[in-house]
């Protein structure tokens, strides 16, 4: 039996835990430059407030109702992450941690201590409630996919408490009997449609197709997809999760900037940031995509007309993987001088790492020596550098350095557990 | 459902977390051949005061107590105090806990359907917190507190 721990509204969650008046108050948590709505509880889901949603487009019914808003503070919620995972490693050995909020358990031989699975279900429930003040929702099934249906219906449902167990093929087909198949895993919103065209709407009409069918249809990953919901398992649990395959930021610039050598500098910054954390995961990248966009929201502030919009995106191939923030900016820097036109007011530049590889992999070229190994341990050492003494203590000289630039976020709350200046105070 | 033999109750499993850091001494001794250093044998770990204070890592929180109401239990202002959010809350332990949303250190003592808040200085007179009425959440119980000697004043 596999299950599946997910929290209720994991960031909003997070705050309650260090606030109890938030308690049955809308909230919502905003990106890293407070742009987007990117978390809501469920009373602010209630009030119609989107995911990904503008959050200037929110002002009246902020002004209507006491909606609480937080920047993000990832520190906290990575740190009670790791709580959460760490706790649920008490009850099963073996934990795959999914995401941020979400992991799934192998319980196989683990039920002997609680006289069944929901009872299990409770107690991780009870326990995440006193220890971590975090309301979670657990789904037992005999596959993975399954677990994360039963994890719904127990999102969903409130009279199951919270666990669902789908232990039986009864059970299993009367929770694939309803279940819209946009909702199950790996069914992203092409396929569902391919699927519904052909007529296909629950995931129990899924389950019953003809094999070679889905194969051609959806692959193989349509084919496992299928198994998985007739309970025969084919997601194992992935203890050791596999690198990234690609890495990229775009943060916006906080206000919109017409000229190349102030993008060239954040283009430098965000570089460095995605190479930081290609380095930490251990791989070389092969190739770098730079994109350049203006805001489609702007208008021209004279005549309220919509100013005029230009984007664009190139990728370079690098001549060898590598890691090196100096050699990969080179090439970033041409690239968006490639791309740069003059006389637009710009919003967004990005930049992407794609083909990664592990470190020791290392292919010689035809026509060019490999990486110069001096280059990748020189930005290794500048990491340690930067780690120890604070970010962009050592920094390219391209990068125009404005320790004001990133902006400050305008609702951060403390990080309780992870500063001795923000520990939560008694009296 | 299978009976194990050793039944460990499910609290008491914990993963071992490699990235702790434990000290080891090292005896950096020159030996003279045939004779081998007696403490050998006694190397042992360097005592670790989170092993002392914190039982439970992940379910522990460390708060800073403000103000003096709890001066007779030893917390003064600025006292550092590990609060395990594990330990069941009972009468006469000392707790953190939020009432109507202000955060507050206090001895626990329950009163029929109420909860007494006590303080440990005369000052402060004990606080009633109706179930029904007050929101009531607890953080968890104090397991101990870490503070500087108070400053020495001389007596006149």
């Amino acid at each position: 039996m596999y299950g599946l721990v997910d929290a209720n509204n994991f960031y909003a969650s997070c705050h309650r835990a260090f606030d109890p008046t938030l308690e049955g108050k809308p909230i919502v948590v905003l990106s890293n430059r407070d742009g987007n709505i990117v978390a809501r509880s469920n009373e602010a889901k209630a009030l119609g407030i989107g995911m990904g949603q503008a959050f200037f487009e929110t002002k009246d019914l902020r002004e209507q109702h006491d909606i609480r808003v937080f920047s993000s503070n990832y520190e906290l919620y990575g740190d009670v992450s790791a709580r959460l995972m760490s706790v649920l490693t008490q009850f099963v050995p073996d934990v795959e941690v999914y995401s941020i909020d979400e992991a799934f358990l192998l319980c196989e031989d683990y039920v002997g201590i609680y006289p069944s699975y929901s009872g299990l279900g409770q107690d991780i429930r009870e326990k995440m409630k006193q220890w971590l003040r975090l309301p979670v929702c657990v789904g037992f099934a005999p596959t993975k996919t399954l677990a994360k249906v039963a994890n719904r219906l127990a999102k969903k449902n409130p009279e199951l408490n919270g666990v669902c167990v789908l232990d039986s093929q009864e059970a299993i087909a009367e929770a694939l009997e309803h279940f819209p198949i946009a909702d199950l895993w790996g069914v992203g919103r092409k396929s569902a449609g391919k699927l519904k065209r052909n007529g296909i709407e629950t995931a129990a009409q899924l389950r019953d197709v003809n094999d070679d069918w889905i194969r051609q249809t959806m692959t193989v990953n349509g084919l496992r997809l299928v198994h998985e919901l007739r309970g025969l398992p084919c997601k194992l649990l992935e203890v050791n999760p596999p690198a990234k395959k690609s890495i990229c930021t775009e943060p916006g610039f906080g206000q919109v900037i017409p000229d190349l050598t102030q993008i060239n500098d954040a283009l430098t910054v965000h570089l460095s940031r995605v190479c930081e954390k290609l380095r930490r995961q251990e791989s070389l990248c092969g190739a770098v995509t730079v994109w350049l966009r203006t805001n489609p929201y702007r208008r021209t502030p004279g005549n309220g007309q919509p100013a005029k919009q230009y984007s664009n995106s190139v990728t370079v191939r690098l001549p060898h993987p590598t890691s090196s923030t100096l050699e990969i900016v080179k090439y970033a820097e041409s690239a968006l001088k490639a791309i740069f036109r003059f006389g637009y007011h710009y919003a967004k530049v990005g930049v992407m790492l794609t083909d990664l590889v592990p470190q020791d992999y290392r292919q010689a070229g035809v026509f060019v020596s490999g990486p110069d190994e001096r280059l990748i341990k020189l930005s290794k050492a500048m990491d340690k550098v930067n780690k120890r003494y604070g970010h962009d203590t050592l920094r390219m000289a391209s990068q125009l350095y404005n320790p004001e630039w990133p902006m400050k976020p305008q609702w951060l709350t403390p990080r309780y557990t992870t500063r001795w200046d923000d520990i939560l105070e008694a009296k | 459902m299978i009976e194990t033999i050793d039944k460990i109750p499910p609290e008491n499993i914990y993963l071992v977390d490699a990235t702790r850091r434990a000290d080891l001494p090292f005896y950096d001794a020159l030996v003279p051949a045939g004779f081998s250093n007696p403490a050998d044998n006694h190397i042992r770990e360097r005592l670790n005061l989170q092993d002392l204070c914190v039982l439970h890592p992940d379910c522990t929180y460390f708060v800073k107590a403000v103000g003096e109401s709890m001066i007779g239990d030893y917390i003064y202002d600025g006292s550092i105090l590990v609060v395990d959010a594990t330990i069941p809350v009972e009468t006469g332990r000392v707790i953190v806990a939020w009432v109507n949303g202000e955060c507050c250190v206090k001895r626990f003592v329950r009163q029929a359907k109420m909860i007494m808040l006590e303080s440990s200085n005369v000052l402060y007179p004990p606080r009633y917190v109706h179930l029904d009425r007050d929101q009531f959440s607890v953080l968890g119980v104090v397991t101990y507190i870490v503070s500087k000697p108070p400053k020495y004043v001389r007596p006149r």
